[in-house]
């Protein structure tokens, strides 16, 4: 036979498609899917049903993660990595996104109003849950690239949902900054390319140790890389846009980036920065040290002046970062730092739903403190909650000790894990700077627990209106509350979980 | 298992009485109550069953918590924690029949008080140093709510106050705790925080110093050690004079327990290396305490100011590292514990029957209530150590020790028992001689018999130890004998 | 003449410089968006460089996706400002000014 057509006759060398290993994104996919037809073929379907739906498709997306759990393997030709990282951020990921579908299935009206959030959103939040879980599994920096998109692109519109203007200024502020980051992520993606040849993660792992490399064109891609990761982290000095957008958006969607966008921010930090680029530590390691130093401290400080609890948990969530960052500058040389990180991420993300899970209910309780912002936030709303609503008082005494890390709480664990990473890979002096952002930090949730318990109640408290019925809500919180509480009296397996998770790429 | 029954009993109890529904506050009393009384009989078993002469740890306890962390539940009494456990178990269900009339939300009130004793109770028996850390921290909360939610006029800036304080230090030495654990991983493979595991581990003198500086944070706010002790008169004065009996009574002994058991066998270096320091801190504050004393016209911050000075007492006894220091030093955390919730209580009955607090608003009230002028005469001759009463024993004690370890100190410190002599009699005579100017305290009631019952077991406490001091003393001997010795260890 | 990658890459880096003043300088937000499209249009060209030095197609597939996502971009972007701009009739993030503090 002529050689020519010898090799038409063989087939086309294509990657091969591993659809085990993204089973559980194609099943967010298909779910994201199907509940947009549902939203655009049956307009009158109540928030229920669709709440139902979208804990189905994340039912379906945990049942395939557990399916996939013994599975370690780089499918797609290095473009995804079944990792300890990739399976924990899985878990972790699903678990905020039916603590969030129950605050969007809740909805911010109140008794006798009509709700004004579109029925989009549920959808939305499962193409966001799609792009995180994705980012979580990403090993190669175009697949970051796309993953990190996909979430943000939902989460703009997510922000913007309602009618209300704070939450449309709030949606434009995290686009435009948003898109601005990720100019710079690319850039930094390009540089690395350059420099390496490949955006393969695992190919960039073996490049940096290459002496022939064009080391300041890698360094210059690293520099940028890490500006678009603390962007989207949102971490000092690029931390300007998150206490606006935390205000402005609807309350659920808020608690949705607060927790969600962290735990897939950090699992991607970890894998680019300790895994790939974990040869280059000598020279990163001082710019985030820097940047967890600042971000302590300034989310911390700031936090203090706030009147306003959303945008108080926004700078308590930018000084949470700060912890965080310590465990990824000692996530490089001791495995500590990487399973540190995820359990932080795992407490964190329930104690900080819970916070905002508590301002959705208080701001049930009456008319909105300005109508442009349209929510009822201010500190002074939580005056004598205490005697007024005490479940409620109750949790959020509950999230804010944990917050603040006192133990036997969850956050305890955590934070005491973040400080031994940090004391072994020998940064005892950013633990003590730690040490000093958690005495700041208790200062304002304090506060709020100050106003909640010890001021009595303004005004009349008749004049307030019921919260009317919140099942859903109400799930939600007593999850958010015992997971917090459960964890922080027997952490063992979770640590043991996240042990599991040290191992990156491969 | 008898130990961690009494640990928890109180915590079941705060469940319990959070359960009792709204409508029916009063039964709340009845349990809370219950559950105190159910953890005294049990800390009574457990003083029966100790074995006296024995300087290790007994009747304890181990079980897994956090393996991966190297953290167990590990629980356990000896001579110096057992008269400690006791003390925390009698005082709280006085502080509960003390609370009987409270009106304001007494449900919460007593649950928390409850809270507050298994922490304490806690912080006492751990002998996992991370346990010791959580029931430490864990102090803070009910501590907290109870002083803000339930205190005087200032009580928001005293809650805040109390818990940034003691939370700094905490983390500060939660720092030492981490550093200490990973120490010993580094040079024995073993990650654990067993207390008597870390005791033995030889550690460098140069690592004890900021070993020791770390913990010393945290126990000498805790105490608190002259001039650490800014926070303590607020959050004495503005806490509800129950809750007062056991910040008082019972969680300042958190911080002197601490320099007792981890700072001294721990860090025997460094101990000595800061104890000259100390030395000078502990008489610092009993003189400068004492004159602030003097100046008080509240009753109330009075006390507040004379529990301080008389801690310098117990602090000077422990850092004078030998025997009798250290006896006396436990022996006087217990009288203190006694006279000092005996004074609480009475400045809280004159308080609730005139509304004030303030010394010149009283005046012959021998006249009025003689019964309750008895039971004060007897524990404020308690609190300045006159010989055959409790105060005595210890006072002795700490100051032979201090005397046996350096005379300047303990002439100093003698002076110091003087000054409280003056302040606590003088306030005695001002309030309870003299002549009946006030028309409103003409008609003050006695002592009803809710409050006999509270003041009954103090006066006999005081009393009975004050004469025979030999049981208590018999029991913490040994465990005082092997601190000594640990602290003496010659190092590597 | 010949111009080597190094002229492209400057090329890329100034666009990007340019790109990231306007984001910081300019005040109108449409103009704030079309400075990111330029950010986004100067990394293509530098990976569009890199892979002809690299010798390898991953350079070229990048800038399609890149171009894929600036379209998608678009869509969301300016569907946010036409929203805030019939609220409001003025795109200038001076006036956007409800949340600070």
């Amino acid at each position: 036979m002529h050689p020519l057509a010898q090799a038409t006759t063989q087939p086309l060398p294509l990657p091969e498609v591993d659809w085990r290993a993204i089973a559980p994104e194609l099943a967010l996919a298909v779910a994201g899917v199907v509940l947009l037809l549902v939203v655009a073929f049956w307009p009158r379907a109540g928030r229920g049903v669709l709440a139902g739906l979208t804990l189905a498709g994340l039912a379906a997306a945990a049942a395939l993660t557990v399916w996939n759990w013994d599975l370690e393997r780089v499918a797609f030709e290095g473009a995804v990595s079944l990792d300890g990282i990739t399976r924990y951020a899985r878990a972790v990921l699903l678990a905020v996104g039916a603590l969030a579908t129950l605050m969007v299935a809740q909805g911010d009206s109140r008794e006798g109003e009509p709700d004004d959030s579109p029925p989009e959103v549920f959808p939305l939040l499962l193409f966001a849950l799609l792009g995180m879980v994705l980012l979580a599994a990403a090993s190669d920096l175009l697949v970051v690239f796309i993953a990190l998109e996909i979430l943000s692109l939902s989460l703009y519109v997510m922000a913007g949902e309602t009618r209300r203007l704070a939450a449309q200024e709030a949606a434009m502020k995290y686009f435009l900054l948003g898109a601005f980051s990720s100019a710079f992520l690319l850039y930094g993606i390009a540089l690395c390319y350059g420099a390496t040849g490949s955006t393969n993660l695992l190919e960039i792992a073996d490049a940096t140790g290459d002496p022939t490399a064009d080391g300041t064109l890698l360094l210059a891609g690293v520099g940028l890389l890490a500006v678009g990761f603390l962007f989207k982290v949102s971490a000092v000095p690029f931390h300007m846009w998150t206490p606006d957008v935390y205000q402005g958006t609807p309350t659920p969607v808020a608690a949705f980036m607060a927790a969600a966008t962290k735990v897939a921010g950090f699992a991607v930090f970890l894998r680019v920065f300790a895994g790939a680029l974990g040869g280059l530590v000598v020279s990163w390691r001082p710019v985030i040290a820097g940047a967890a130093v600042l971000t302590m401290l300034v989310g911390a400080a700031l936090a203090v002046v706030q009147t306003d609890l959303k945008r108080m948990l926004a700078y308590s969530s930018i000084s949470h970062a700060g912890y965080l960052l310590v465990g990824v500058a000692a996530a490089a040389t001791v495995p500590a730092g990487v399973s540190a990180s995820m359990f932080y991420l795992l407490t964190y993300a329930f104690m900080v739903m819970g916070a905002f899970m508590v301002v959705q209910y208080v701001s049930r309780l009456g008319p909105p403190d300005d109508d442009a912002i349209g929510e009822r936030s201010s500190l002074e709303d939580y005056r004598g909650l205490a005697r007024r609503h005490p479940w409620a008082a109750g949790l959020l005494a509950v999230f804010m000790l944990a917050l603040t890390g006192i133990p036997p709480l969850s956050g305890f664990w955590a934070k005491y894990y973040v400080f031994l990473a940090g004391i072994e890979a020998g940064l005892t002096w950013l633990v003590v700077v730690a040490v000093i952002s958690s005495v700041i930090s208790a200062f304002f949730y304090l506060r709020v627990l100050v106003v909640a318990y010890l001021q009595e109640p303004v005004g009349d408290p008749g004049a307030e209106t019921a919260p009317g019925r919140t099942p859903a809500l109400g799930v939600a919180l007593g999850l958010a509350g015992l997971l917090t509480v459960a964890i922080g009296l027997a952490p063992e397996a979770l640590i043991a979980a996240a042990r599991s998770a040290e191992r990156i790429l491969g | 298992m008898l130990l961690t029954a009494t640990l928890f009993a109180p915590l079941a109890g705060a469940l319990l009485v959070a359960l009792v529904p709204a409508a029916r506050q009063e039964s709340a009393r009845l349990v809370a109550l219950a559950a105190s009384l159910v953890t005294l009989g049990l800390a009574v078993v457990l003083a029966a069953r100790f074995q006296t002469g024995d300087a290790g740890f007994q009747l304890g306890m181990t079980a897994e918590w956090v393996p991966a962390f190297g953290v167990s539940y590990r629980v356990g009494v000896d001579g110096v924690s057992l008269p400690l456990v006791l003390l925390t178990a009698v005082l709280t269900p006085l502080a509960i029949a003390g609370s009987w009339r409270m009106a304001d939300r007494p449900r919460t009130y007593l649950a928390l008080l409850l809270v507050l004793e298994t922490a304490m109770l806690g912080v006492f028996v751990s002998l996992d140093l991370f346990l010791f850390y959580v029931f430490w921290e864990a102090v803070l909360v009910p501590a907290y709510f109870l002083i803000g939610s339930f205190g005087g006029e200032r009580r928001v800036y005293a809650a805040v106050k109390f818990f940034v304080y003691t939370l700094l230090g905490g983390l500060l030495m939660l720092v030492g705790i981490i550093a200490l654990f990973w120490l010993h991983q580094q040079a024995t493979g073993t990650p654990t925080f067993d207390y008597e595991a870390l005791v033995d581990f030889q550690k460098a003198p140069s690592t004890q110093r900021w070993l020791f500086a770390a913990f010393f944070a945290a126990f000498a706010i805790k105490t608190p050690v002259w001039p650490f002790h800014t926070w303590l008169p607020d959050a004495y004065t503005e806490a509800p004079t129950t809750t007062t009996v056991l910040l008082a009574g019972v969680m300042s002994k958190l911080g002197v327990y601490g320099f007792l058991r981890f700072a001294l066998p721990l860090f025997p270096d460094g101990a000595r290396w800061a104890q000259p320091v100390l030395l000078t801190l502990a008489v610092v504050g009993i003189l400068y305490c004492a004159l602030v004393a003097t100046m008080q016209r509240d009753f109330k911050t009075l006390v507040a100011y004379s529990s301080v000075s008389h801690l310098g007492f117990i602090v000077l006894g422990i850092f004078a590292f030998n025997l009798q220091g250290l006896q006396g030093g436990v022996f006087y955390m217990v009288a203190h514990g006694l006279v000092i919730g005996g004074l609480f209580f009475i400045t809280g009955m004159l308080e609730e029957r005139r509304g004030t607090r303030r010394i010149e608003e009283f005046g012959g009230l021998q006249q009025v209530v003689p019964r309750m002028g008895g039971v004060m005469l007897v524990i404020t001759l308690g609190s300045v150590a006159l010989p055959g009463l409790v105060g005595f024993v210890g006072e002795f004690l700490t100051l032979l020790g201090a005397f046996l370890e350096n005379r300047v100190y303990a002439v100093l410190a003698t002076v110091g028992v003087i000054l409280g002599a003056v302040y606590l009699l003088w306030a005695y005579q001002r309030m309870w001689h003299g002549p009946l100017e006030r028309e409103e305290n003409r008609s003050l009631p006695d002592l009803t018999r809710r409050e006999w019952a509270i003041l009954a077991p103090l006066v006999a406490a005081i009393i009975v130890l004050g004469l025979f001091p030999r049981p208590v003393l018999d029991r913490v001997e040994p465990s005082a004998q092997r601190v000594v010795e640990q602290t003496q260890a010659p190092s590597p | 003449m010949r111009v080597g990658p190094g002229a492209y890459l400057l090329l890329s880096a100034i666009l990007f410089a340019i790109g990231v003043a306007g984001v910081l300088i300019r005040r109108n937000a449409i103009v704030v968006f079309m400075c990111i499209e330029l950010m986004l249009n100067a990394v293509n060209l530098s990976f569009i460089t890199f892979a002809k030095t690299n010798g390898s197609l991953d350079g070229q597939v990048l800038a399609f996706f890149v171009m894929v996502v600036a379209a998608a971009e678009v869509v969301v972007g300016l569907g946010i400002l036409v929203a805030i701009f019939r609220k409001r009739s003025s795109t200038s993030v001076d006036d956007v000014n409800l949340l600070k503090g």
